[in-house]
Protein backbone atom coordinates (compact mmCIF):
# COMPACT_ATOMS: atom_id res chain seq x y z
CA UNK A 1 0.00 0.00 0.00
CA UNK A 2 1.44 3.47 -0.84
CA UNK A 3 2.07 5.89 1.80
CA UNK A 4 -0.15 8.58 1.00
CA UNK A 5 1.46 11.45 3.28
CA UNK A 6 4.40 11.14 1.26
CA UNK A 7 2.80 11.00 -2.29
CA UNK A 8 5.10 13.19 -4.87
CA UNK A 9 2.01 14.99 -5.72
CA UNK A 10 1.33 16.62 -2.00
CA UNK A 11 4.13 19.15 -3.15
CA UNK A 12 2.98 20.03 -6.60
CA UNK A 13 0.98 22.79 -6.95
CA UNK A 14 -1.48 23.04 -9.37
CA UNK A 15 -0.72 26.14 -11.12
CA UNK A 16 2.81 25.63 -11.70
CA UNK A 17 4.99 24.08 -13.61
CA UNK A 18 7.22 21.15 -11.58
CA UNK A 19 11.12 22.08 -10.80
CA UNK A 20 13.70 20.19 -11.55
CA UNK A 21 14.79 17.26 -8.85
CA UNK A 22 13.90 13.78 -8.13
CA UNK A 23 10.46 12.63 -7.78
CA UNK A 24 9.24 9.01 -5.88
CA UNK A 25 11.10 6.27 -5.30
CA UNK A 26 14.30 7.49 -4.07
CA UNK A 27 17.44 5.62 -5.55
CA UNK A 28 16.47 4.55 -8.45
CA UNK A 29 15.85 6.44 -11.82
CA UNK A 30 12.84 4.96 -14.14
CA UNK A 31 12.35 7.86 -16.41
CA UNK A 32 14.13 11.41 -16.61
CA UNK A 33 12.62 14.21 -18.95
CA UNK A 34 14.73 16.42 -20.09
CA UNK A 35 12.82 19.76 -21.03
CA UNK A 36 14.91 20.55 -24.56
CA UNK A 37 14.82 24.46 -24.65
CA UNK A 38 16.24 26.66 -28.08
CA UNK A 39 14.49 24.38 -30.29
CA UNK A 40 12.86 26.56 -33.46
CA UNK A 41 9.58 24.74 -34.36
CA UNK A 42 7.17 25.16 -37.56
CA UNK A 43 4.49 23.58 -38.95
CA UNK A 44 4.23 23.11 -42.60
CA UNK A 45 1.19 22.40 -44.64
CA UNK A 46 1.69 21.82 -48.35
CA UNK A 47 -0.45 23.63 -50.58
CA UNK A 48 -2.99 22.12 -53.07
CA UNK A 49 -0.88 21.08 -56.33
CA UNK A 50 2.75 19.96 -56.94
CA UNK A 51 3.61 17.28 -53.99
CA UNK A 52 6.88 16.53 -55.80
CA UNK A 53 8.16 19.89 -55.99
CA UNK A 54 7.17 20.39 -52.30
CA UNK A 55 9.35 17.21 -51.42
CA UNK A 56 12.36 18.30 -53.88
CA UNK A 57 12.51 21.64 -51.78
CA UNK A 58 12.47 20.39 -48.54
CA UNK A 59 15.43 17.84 -49.45
CA UNK A 60 17.75 21.31 -50.64
CA UNK A 61 16.21 23.22 -47.47
CA UNK A 62 16.76 20.35 -44.76
CA UNK A 63 18.54 17.38 -46.16
CA UNK A 64 15.55 15.42 -45.18
CA UNK A 65 12.95 12.97 -47.02
CA UNK A 66 9.05 14.42 -46.50
CA UNK A 67 7.66 11.52 -44.54
CA UNK A 68 4.46 10.05 -46.09
CA UNK A 69 3.32 8.78 -42.89
CA UNK A 70 3.46 9.16 -39.36
CA UNK A 71 7.00 8.87 -38.84
CA UNK A 72 9.64 10.88 -38.15
CA UNK A 73 13.30 11.36 -39.99
CA UNK A 74 15.97 12.64 -38.59
CA UNK A 75 19.29 14.56 -39.77
CA UNK A 76 21.77 15.67 -37.21
CA UNK A 77 19.74 17.98 -35.42
CA UNK A 78 16.94 18.68 -37.63
CA UNK A 79 13.60 16.34 -37.65
CA UNK A 80 10.58 15.97 -39.88
CA UNK A 81 7.51 14.29 -38.47
CA UNK A 82 4.19 13.68 -40.62
CA UNK A 83 1.23 14.46 -38.75
CA UNK A 84 -1.66 14.40 -41.25
CA UNK A 85 -1.83 14.03 -45.19
CA UNK A 86 0.16 17.03 -46.64
CA UNK A 87 1.10 18.12 -42.97
CA UNK A 88 4.34 18.05 -41.31
CA UNK A 89 6.46 19.27 -38.12
CA UNK A 90 9.93 20.30 -38.49
CA UNK A 91 12.41 21.00 -35.49
CA UNK A 92 15.55 22.31 -35.07
CA UNK A 93 18.42 22.70 -33.14
CA UNK A 94 20.62 24.00 -35.92
CA UNK A 95 18.01 26.76 -37.36
CA UNK A 96 17.78 30.00 -35.15
CA UNK A 97 14.53 30.22 -37.64
CA UNK A 98 13.46 26.96 -39.08
CA UNK A 99 10.45 28.92 -40.56
CA UNK A 100 12.35 31.34 -41.95
CA UNK A 101 14.66 29.05 -43.98
CA UNK A 102 11.46 26.87 -45.05
CA UNK A 103 9.41 30.08 -46.38
CA UNK A 104 12.68 31.04 -48.16
CA UNK A 105 13.40 27.74 -49.46
CA UNK A 106 9.51 26.33 -50.15
CA UNK A 107 8.15 30.21 -51.85
CA UNK A 108 4.55 29.19 -52.75
CA UNK A 109 4.32 25.29 -52.16
CA UNK A 110 3.57 25.14 -48.37
CA UNK A 111 2.33 27.50 -45.96
CA UNK A 112 4.33 27.73 -42.93
CA UNK A 113 3.56 29.12 -39.31
CA UNK A 114 6.57 28.97 -36.27
CA UNK A 115 5.41 26.82 -33.27
CA UNK A 116 8.88 27.70 -31.39
CA UNK A 117 7.01 29.37 -28.72
CA UNK A 118 3.64 27.11 -28.84
CA UNK A 119 4.85 24.19 -27.80
CA UNK A 120 7.21 22.54 -25.20
CA UNK A 121 9.44 19.52 -26.25
CA UNK A 122 10.38 16.65 -23.18
CA UNK A 123 13.15 14.02 -23.94
CA UNK A 124 11.73 11.04 -22.13
CA UNK A 125 14.71 8.57 -21.26
CA UNK A 126 15.32 5.16 -18.98
CA UNK A 127 13.70 1.69 -18.90
CA UNK A 128 10.48 2.80 -17.56
CA UNK A 129 9.21 5.50 -20.36
CA UNK A 130 6.73 3.08 -21.65
CA UNK A 131 5.41 1.47 -18.84
CA UNK A 132 5.26 5.21 -17.55
CA UNK A 133 3.33 6.73 -21.31
CA UNK A 134 1.22 3.25 -20.91
CA UNK A 135 -0.89 4.42 -18.02
CA UNK A 136 -2.29 7.36 -19.87
CA UNK A 137 -1.98 6.30 -23.53
CA UNK A 138 -4.55 5.00 -26.04
CA UNK A 139 -2.05 3.91 -28.56
CA UNK A 140 -0.12 0.66 -27.90
CA UNK A 141 3.39 2.37 -27.04
CA UNK A 142 5.21 -1.34 -26.76
CA UNK A 143 8.40 -0.92 -27.50
CA UNK A 144 7.84 -3.89 -30.16
CA UNK A 145 5.37 -2.23 -31.34
CA UNK A 146 5.64 1.54 -31.41
CA UNK A 147 9.14 1.43 -33.01
CA UNK A 148 12.16 4.43 -33.50
CA UNK A 149 11.23 6.48 -36.21
CA UNK A 150 7.47 6.23 -35.49
CA UNK A 151 5.56 9.20 -34.50
CA UNK A 152 1.69 9.72 -33.32
CA UNK A 153 -0.27 12.66 -32.61
CA UNK A 154 -2.31 11.49 -30.06
CA UNK A 155 -3.64 11.61 -26.56
CA UNK A 156 -1.71 11.39 -23.06
CA UNK A 157 -3.83 11.80 -19.85
CA UNK A 158 -6.78 13.44 -22.04
CA UNK A 159 -4.28 16.24 -23.28
CA UNK A 160 -3.15 16.23 -27.00
CA UNK A 161 0.23 15.42 -27.62
CA UNK A 162 2.87 14.71 -30.73
CA UNK A 163 5.18 11.59 -29.67
CA UNK A 164 8.16 10.21 -31.36
CA UNK A 165 10.43 7.62 -30.65
CA UNK A 166 13.80 8.83 -31.63
CA UNK A 167 16.18 6.22 -30.79
CA UNK A 168 15.77 2.77 -28.93
CA UNK A 169 15.93 4.71 -25.30
CA UNK A 170 14.74 7.82 -26.47
CA UNK A 171 11.41 9.55 -26.80
CA UNK A 172 10.37 12.56 -27.77
CA UNK A 173 6.53 14.49 -27.40
CA UNK A 174 5.69 18.14 -28.10
CA UNK A 175 2.57 19.61 -25.60
CA UNK A 176 1.03 22.85 -26.54
CA UNK A 177 2.98 25.41 -23.76
CA UNK A 178 -0.24 25.74 -21.51
CA UNK A 179 -0.76 21.89 -20.86
CA UNK A 180 2.79 21.38 -19.95
CA UNK A 181 1.98 21.88 -16.12
CA UNK A 182 -0.73 19.08 -16.22
CA UNK A 183 1.32 16.94 -18.86
CA UNK A 184 4.30 17.18 -15.89
CA UNK A 185 1.71 16.19 -12.71
CA UNK A 186 1.00 12.89 -15.41
CA UNK A 187 4.35 11.99 -15.52
CA UNK A 188 5.42 12.85 -11.90
CA UNK A 189 2.55 10.61 -10.77
CA UNK A 190 2.81 7.99 -13.22
CA UNK A 191 7.04 7.32 -13.30
CA UNK A 192 7.10 8.19 -9.30
CA UNK A 193 7.48 4.15 -8.56
CA UNK A 194 9.95 3.60 -10.84
CA UNK A 195 12.16 6.52 -9.79
CA UNK A 196 11.54 9.86 -11.51
CA UNK A 197 13.36 13.10 -12.34
CA UNK A 198 12.97 16.03 -13.92
CA UNK A 199 15.45 17.95 -15.60
CA UNK A 200 15.02 21.35 -16.49
CA UNK A 201 18.38 22.66 -17.75
CA UNK A 202 17.51 22.76 -21.52
CA UNK B 1 -14.51 1.52 -30.26
CA UNK B 2 -11.59 1.93 -32.40
CA UNK B 3 -11.97 3.55 -35.97
CA UNK B 4 -9.32 2.69 -38.61
CA UNK B 5 -8.16 6.20 -39.64
CA UNK B 6 -6.49 5.51 -42.67
CA UNK B 7 -3.83 8.03 -41.56
CA UNK B 8 -2.75 7.70 -38.15
CA UNK B 9 -4.35 3.63 -37.63
CA UNK B 10 -6.19 2.54 -35.51
CA UNK B 11 -6.97 4.53 -32.61
CA UNK B 12 -9.64 4.73 -29.96
CA UNK B 13 -13.33 6.66 -30.67
CA UNK B 14 -12.96 9.24 -27.97
CA UNK B 15 -9.97 10.52 -29.76
CA UNK B 16 -12.62 11.51 -32.96
CA UNK B 17 -15.61 13.57 -32.66
CA UNK B 18 -18.95 12.42 -34.34
CA UNK B 19 -21.00 14.07 -37.22
CA UNK B 20 -23.17 11.87 -38.34
CA UNK B 21 -24.93 10.27 -41.53
CA UNK B 22 -22.30 10.20 -44.70
CA UNK B 23 -24.86 9.25 -47.31
CA UNK B 24 -26.41 12.92 -47.66
CA UNK B 25 -25.77 14.97 -50.15
CA UNK B 26 -26.46 19.04 -49.22
CA UNK B 27 -29.66 20.26 -51.59
CA UNK B 28 -28.80 23.04 -54.11
CA UNK B 29 -29.93 26.32 -52.09
CA UNK B 30 -30.70 27.60 -55.64
CA UNK B 31 -32.82 24.67 -56.41
CA UNK B 32 -36.62 26.17 -56.24
CA UNK B 33 -37.54 23.43 -54.22
CA UNK B 34 -34.53 24.27 -51.80
CA UNK B 35 -36.75 24.82 -48.38
CA UNK B 36 -38.41 21.67 -48.81
CA UNK B 37 -35.10 19.88 -49.43
CA UNK B 38 -33.14 21.15 -47.09
CA UNK B 39 -35.78 20.54 -44.42
CA UNK B 40 -35.46 17.01 -45.20
CA UNK B 41 -31.54 16.89 -44.91
CA UNK B 42 -31.54 18.72 -41.54
CA UNK B 43 -34.15 17.28 -39.60
CA UNK B 44 -35.49 13.76 -41.99
CA UNK B 45 -32.90 10.83 -40.94
CA UNK B 46 -33.16 7.47 -40.89
CA UNK B 47 -31.97 5.41 -38.51
CA UNK B 48 -30.56 2.27 -40.06
CA UNK B 49 -29.60 -0.97 -37.66
CA UNK B 50 -27.13 -2.11 -39.90
CA UNK B 51 -24.80 -1.11 -41.98
CA UNK B 52 -23.82 2.95 -42.04
CA UNK B 53 -21.98 5.25 -43.03
CA UNK B 54 -20.74 8.19 -41.06
CA UNK B 55 -18.16 11.19 -40.96
CA UNK B 56 -16.15 11.20 -37.71
CA UNK B 57 -13.38 13.57 -36.76
CA UNK B 58 -9.99 12.84 -35.90
CA UNK B 59 -9.65 15.58 -33.46
CA UNK B 60 -7.12 14.15 -31.32
CA UNK B 61 -4.72 12.95 -34.50
CA UNK B 62 -4.56 14.03 -37.82
CA UNK B 63 -7.44 16.42 -37.93
CA UNK B 64 -8.96 15.06 -40.79
CA UNK B 65 -12.72 14.00 -41.53
CA UNK B 66 -13.04 10.36 -41.74
CA UNK B 67 -15.96 8.25 -43.53
CA UNK B 68 -16.76 5.17 -41.63
CA UNK B 69 -18.49 2.03 -42.29
CA UNK B 70 -20.02 0.91 -39.39
CA UNK B 71 -22.57 -1.80 -38.09
CA UNK B 72 -25.01 -0.07 -35.30
CA UNK B 73 -25.98 -2.81 -34.18
CA UNK B 74 -22.14 -4.49 -33.73
CA UNK B 75 -19.80 -1.51 -33.99
CA UNK B 76 -18.04 -3.50 -36.63
CA UNK B 77 -16.14 -1.24 -38.92
CA UNK B 78 -16.23 -2.70 -42.33
CA UNK B 79 -13.96 -0.01 -43.59
CA UNK B 80 -12.74 3.87 -43.30
CA UNK B 81 -11.26 6.54 -45.68
CA UNK B 82 -10.19 9.96 -45.73
CA UNK B 83 -12.85 12.84 -46.97
CA UNK B 84 -10.68 13.74 -49.54
CA UNK B 85 -10.00 10.39 -51.02
CA UNK B 86 -13.47 9.52 -50.73
CA UNK B 87 -14.93 12.71 -52.51
CA UNK B 88 -12.14 11.54 -55.21
CA UNK B 89 -12.95 8.29 -55.61
CA UNK B 90 -15.31 7.28 -59.08
CA UNK B 91 -18.91 6.10 -57.66
CA UNK B 92 -18.78 9.27 -55.01
CA UNK B 93 -19.80 11.37 -57.58
CA UNK B 94 -22.26 13.41 -55.28
CA UNK B 95 -19.41 14.59 -53.79
CA UNK B 96 -20.75 15.06 -50.27
CA UNK B 97 -18.19 15.90 -47.95
CA UNK B 98 -18.52 16.65 -43.98
CA UNK B 99 -18.31 20.67 -45.40
CA UNK B 100 -21.52 20.50 -47.09
CA UNK B 101 -22.93 20.01 -43.53
CA UNK B 102 -25.65 22.78 -42.17
ZN1 LIG C 1 -6.10 10.31 -38.07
Amino acid sequence: MADHSSHPLDTLPFDAVATAGHYGVAGTLGVTARRIDGLSIATLAARKGDDDALAEAVRGALGLELPRASRAVFAGARTLIGTAPGRWLALSGLDRDIAGTLRAALGPLAAITDQSDAVVTLDLTGPKVADTLAKGALIDLDPRVFLPGMAATTVLAHIGITLWRREEATWRLLVARSFEAALLRFLVSSAAEYGFELDDRG
Amino acid sequence: MRIPCPYCGERDAHEFSYLGDATLTRPDPAAPDAPDRFFDYVYLRDNPAGAHQEWWYHAYGCRQWVKVERNTLTHAIAGARLARDARDAAGDAAGNVPGDAP
